[in-house]
């Protein structure tokens, strides 16, 4: 709360040094509101104590049912009086009660009489406060008067009636929409505010109406616009109808860019800003058309006030994305910001140029910048972290001092995120830049030296034991690692371990000495580096003589457990302990699609260390356990895929049936999941007849019907067919519900003895050649592409005629084939001419697939497209490109 | 939208705290948000001299007067540019109303005031009024001069 803040002189009054509300107490100023009920109102009494109830609420302090009721009820007594500056307050204190439904009827018909009252300013007020506090039902009694306002001559009672016009859009749109003509009269009003609000709601009102707000523009964009404020309305209007509408492709002119050009010689520095800004989003924007825009940006750029630098950079920074060089002019003056008070506007300043540099500049700004992290919070330099980071990637040759500018700041003081992104950062550029490996292994072994955060610091013992072995000199990491087994927590330690078994493993002239070290840690007081040291032994052979480690060992220490995690996880709470042991080959391989929200992720970029996404839980193992308890499936084999229910019927019908087809090697199961949603009737003796008659290749073998189907317990039938061993067969299949049917008393519950015969048209159902496709992933699609090797590796090329954009032909091709997109390259780019989308899974029969595509994409639309397909069996490449030619 | 308008003294109590599409678990955090933000750096800085700061997609500008820290944050249409604006209006007319820019007591002492300026500047998250002198005269429910 307020507290005397300047030593005042002793000789002045006490008094002065306080607070007004000090001590101030809620009780108290209720009991002081009952002044309200005075038969002989003290107008400047009551207003004080309003001034008090303001200060409560506006402290926080909050009214209960019943004292925001007494006191709303004494308010409205203060209408009696004639006093104007408690009448102003009065407004003011009803619409910070916000009274509830019930209690605004006390005091609509004061408001209503000051809404026609002669005095303008009553009724202007008298508008704010009713349109705050009404429901719809009043709003139609008093919506006449609303009209009159909003074309009335006092431009306040007009801006009133407006703004509320704007909130009440959102409650009660159908009633504000009648207003357009009024409102529309209202945006040529000469009052330059009245104009600015009637521009918004009128805007509002017709936003879904692309024509209108055309004309609008169209109209006003010629005519006077009086305020600043009204201008940059009229200027983003403008911008929207630009992206609406398609440029002329013959002339190359684009409307309204002359308008917007002409804007930036406006005086107000708002209007300059909200013109250059709309000419740099435009889309396809050319050099030639921004260069206006930039030359005024610039200018602000060396503006005294921070709020107009941080305007210019911010736009400047976003124009740097698409189009670096038509900022490089304004290199010089953003150097200068490097060493603004204000951070924002360094920050953005310093990752402009680092998009914008060439190679030449790196230097000199990773001098600057360095001056600058020392003090700015972790949230910048994460920023700036990752603007390096693409940097160095664009100039590899410049790794050196990008690379020590990482290391310097791994050795500062930093949060987790902050240590994460330039541990990630090291690590893309060890991968990407060959060069940088040695060094930039040997910062990362420093930093676990001193390492507070497990986490990292296990990521990185990973990262050391695939990257350490394939150096010049392994041995000089091995310090480091061990020093971990003495000095950190058991996670640290016993990933330390893993690490030094695969120095073993690939280095041959290591593996006595490492052997040496595995074997010390067998004392050590944690069971799960005891375990991993004795199993490490043993499979690298720790007899202490030198053997080459031959492929299974080394396939598993690096291979990478190419399962999602909660399969088996699930799989192995599912093991029941037996003679049997558990086998891993079992675990589904199946990488449930998560939903696309989630998959959206705005800022999710592809971070060196992070883990493979964990997929959800799956319901494959519901189906492999419903399936392996019918005797009729169990010489099946091994079930390769469910697909996600297919619907066979429209909601909210009779029957409600979806069907799940469970591939096998040599067989299909259609799983037919069955409701009946009447409740006066019973199915007995449900089956479904399938008409295989456009699937040549499949003939049917078992059919299990179902006995009875009560209403709402959902019951399964099963159709199953054979087809040809390890062949993609397709074909369409019609179904029909075929049952008897009991009518059921209500009442009782009880059905009659006879029944009915009847049937069911279902919907068709088909078996695509995505249904023989299994989704898996890949952590790395270019290590999995380039291990898998091009012996077996088909390219061809497809004309896949127009299509109505990139990213629909991308989605079409990607559900054709049902394999699973790697590294987010299911998402097209918005506006980009070409795309390479990686695709992997499993082919039936267990072979592993690869598939890269590059879309691309010409004027009228037309998309073509490059297929590489890299798998184990050639055949099987074959037959993905059969798929495509086919579909 | 105008999300907030929140008026401190020099040592971070709140004075005036209004919101608007501001979730009320949200509002504590904000108001330790921007006091920090304020404690950080606006000492040392002149009067009504406009800082700035952005959150997400949130901008912040926030000055200081006489005893008093000023700060709106808004989205969307209230951008830095249109929040300089706002605060501009809002700092104006408390040196009108206070006839300089005022210590905590004078703020304090024409709190009624104030209030009801606040109330004709900012109106549930959209700005309503821009000059002083109007405000000025609305406040005491006259009509604008370009008007009587």
């Amino acid at each position: 709360m307020a507290q005397p803040l300047v030593k005042k002189d002793d000789d002045r009054d006490d008094e002065a040094d306080y607070s007004p509300f000090l001590g101030i107490e809620k009780g108290a100023v209720l009991q002081e509101a009952r002044v309200f009920n005075d038969p002989q109102l003290d107008p400047r009494r009551c207003s004080q104590v309003i001034t008090k109830l303001l200060y409560l609420l506006n402290q926080g302090e909050t009214f209960t049912k019943i004292e925001a009721t007494e006191v709303f009820f004494a308010v409205t007594k203060l209408f009696q009086s004639r006093d104007i500056g408690l009448r102003r307050m009065v407004y003011l204190m009803i619409k910070e009660l916000s009274p509830s439904a019930d209690e605004v009827i006390i005091v609509t018909s004061s408001l209503m009489k000051d809404m026609t009252s002669k005095t303008d300013m009553y009724r202007a007020n008298a508008i704010r406060v009713l349109c705050r506090i009404t429901e719809g039902t009043l709003l139609t009694q008093i919506e006449r008067y609303l009209k009159q306002a909003i074309v009335d001559k006092n431009p306040v009672v007009a801006s009133a009636a407006l703004v509320s016009g704007i909130h009440l859009l959102q409650t009660n749109p159908e009633i504000v929409k009648r207003w357009s003509n009024e409102v529309q009269e209202a945006v040529q009003s000469r009052a330059a505010l009245v104009q600015f609000h009637a521009l918004a709601l009128l805007h509002q009102i017709r936003q879904n109406d692309r024509l209108a707000v055309s004309k609008l523009v169209t109209s006003l964009t010629k005519g006077t616009v009086r305020s600043p404020l009204a201008q940059s309305l009229l200027i983003r209007y403008t911008s929207q109808v630009i992206r609406e509408s398609a440029t002329n492709i013959q002339t190359g002119d684009r409307p309204f860019y002359d308008f917007l050009e002409g804007c930036l010689r406006h005086k107000a520095e708002m209007v300059i800003f909200e013109a250059a800004r709309a000419i740099t989003e435009l889309s396809g924007v050319t050099t030639r058309e921004l260069t206006p825009a930039i030359t005024v940006l610039q200018l602000f750029l060396s503006s005294s006030k921070p709020v107009l630098r941080f305007a210019a950079v911010r736009t400047l920074n976003k124009v740097a994305m698409t189009h670096p060089m038509a900022v490089t002019n304004c290199n010089i003056d953003m150097e200068s910001l490097i060493s603004d008070q204000n951070r924002s506007i360094a920050t953005l300043a310093i990752t402009t140029l680092l998009k914008t540099g060439n190679e030449s500049s790196v230097d000199r700004l990773m001098k600057q910048i360095t001056n600058f992290m020392s003090d700015i919070a972790d949230e910048f330099k994460i920023v700036v972290v990752e603007a390096i980071r693409s940097l160095c990637l664009k100039f590899p040759l410049k790794y050196r001092s990008l690379m020590n500018f990482l290391s310097n700041i791994l050795r500062e003081e930093g949060g987790f995120e902050y240590k994460k992104a330039i541990i990630d950062s090291i690590v893309i550029l060890i991968r990407d830049i060959p060069e940088a490996k040695e060094s930039g292994l040997l910062h990362l072994c420093e930093f676990i030296e001193d390492c507070e955060f497990t986490y990292l610091s296990t990521q990185i013992l990973h990262f050391l034991g695939i990257e350490g072995p394939k150096t010049s000199d392994p041995s000089k990491y091995i310090r480091y690692i061990y020093n971990r087994v003495h000095l950190e927590n058991a996670t640290v330690r016993a990933s330390a371990v893993s690490t030094l078994a695969k120095f073993g493993a690939m280095v041959d002239s290591l593996k006595p000495r490492i052997f040496v070290l595995l074997r010390r840690c067998l004392f050590d007081s944690d069971d799960e580096v005891r375990d991993r040291a004795t199993l490490y032994l043993n499979t690298l052979g720790g007899d202490g003589s030198v053997v080459e480690t031959d492929k299974d060992v080394k396939e598993f220490l690096f291979g990478s457990l190419d399962l999602p995690l909660v399969n088996l996880e699930t799989s192995l709470k599912n093991y029941e302990p037996s003679e049997e042991p558990f086998d891993i080959s079992s675990v589904p391989r199946e990488v449930k699609t998560q939903p696309l929200a989630e998959k959206k992720g705005p800022s999710k970029k592809p971070t060196g260390l992070a883990a493979p996404p964990t997929a959800p839980v799956s319901t494959v193992d519901a189906y492999e356990k419903l399936l392996s308890s019918i005797p009729e499936f169990a010489d099946f084999g091994k079930l390769f895929k469910s697909s996600a229910p297919v619907e066979l019927t429209e909601a909210e019908t009779e029957y409600s049936v979806n069907v799940v087809k469970h591939i096998f090697d040599g067989h299909v199961v259609f799983q037919y999941n069955c409701t009946n949603t009447i409740p006066e009737q019973l199915l007995e003796h449900v089956t479904v007849v399938v008409d295989a008659s456009e699937a040549e290749e499949f003939s049917q073998v078992i059919s299990k019907p179902l006995k009875s189907l009560p209403y709402d317990t959902p019951g399964q039938i099963f159709v199953a067919f054979e087809k040809p061993e390890g062949v993609l067969s397709v074909g369409k299949f019609s179904n029909m519900l075929r049952f008897t049917v009991k009518e059921v008393d209500p009442t009782t519950g009880e059905a009659e003895d006879d029944g009915v015969e009847d049937e069911y048209q279902l919907e068709d159902l088909e078996v695509v050649a995505a249904d023989y496709m299994l989704k898996v992933g890949v952590s790395n699609f270019r290590n999995a592409w380039e291990s898998m090797g091009a012996d077996c590796e088909r390219v061809d090329e497809y004309g896949l005629g127009p299509r109505e954009s990139l990213a629909e032909a991308v989605s079409a091709v990607v559900n054709l084939l049902g394999l699973q997109p790697c590294e987010g390259t299911e998402v097209v780019p918005s506006n980009s001419r070409s795309h390479t989308c990686l695709l992997s899974g499993v082919y039936i029969g267990n072979v592993k697939v690869l598939v890269r595509i590059s879309f691309g994409i010409d004027g009228p639309k037309e998309v073509a497209m490059k297929l590489a397909v890299r798998s184990e069996d050639e055949t099987v490449s074959d037959a993905i490109h059969e798929i495509v030619a086919s579909g | 939208m105008l999300l907030a308008l929140l008026i401190s003294n020099s040592v971070g109590n709140i004075l005036v705290e209004r919101y608007h599409g501001v979730p009320a678990e949200e509002r504590l955090h904000w108001r330790s948000f921007l006091v920090k933000l304020g404690a950080d750096n606006l000492r040392g800085a002149k009067n009504e001299e406009l800082l700035v700061a952005s959150h997400k997609s949130v901008y912040i500008v926030y000055t200081v007067l006489g005893d008093v820290s000023v700060y709106v944050v808004g989205k969307d249409e209230y951008d830095e540019l249109a929040l300089a604006e706002v605060i501009f209006v809002i700092t104006s007319t408390i040196k009108d109303v206070c006839g300089k820019p005022p210590t905590e007591r004078l703020f304090l002492d024409k709190y009624g005031r104030i209030c009801l300026c606040l109330d004709e500047i900012v109106w549930t998250g959209i700005l309503e009024n821009t000059d002083k002198d109007r405000i000025k005269r609305l406040i005491r429910l006259k009509p604008p001069t370009e008007f009587s």
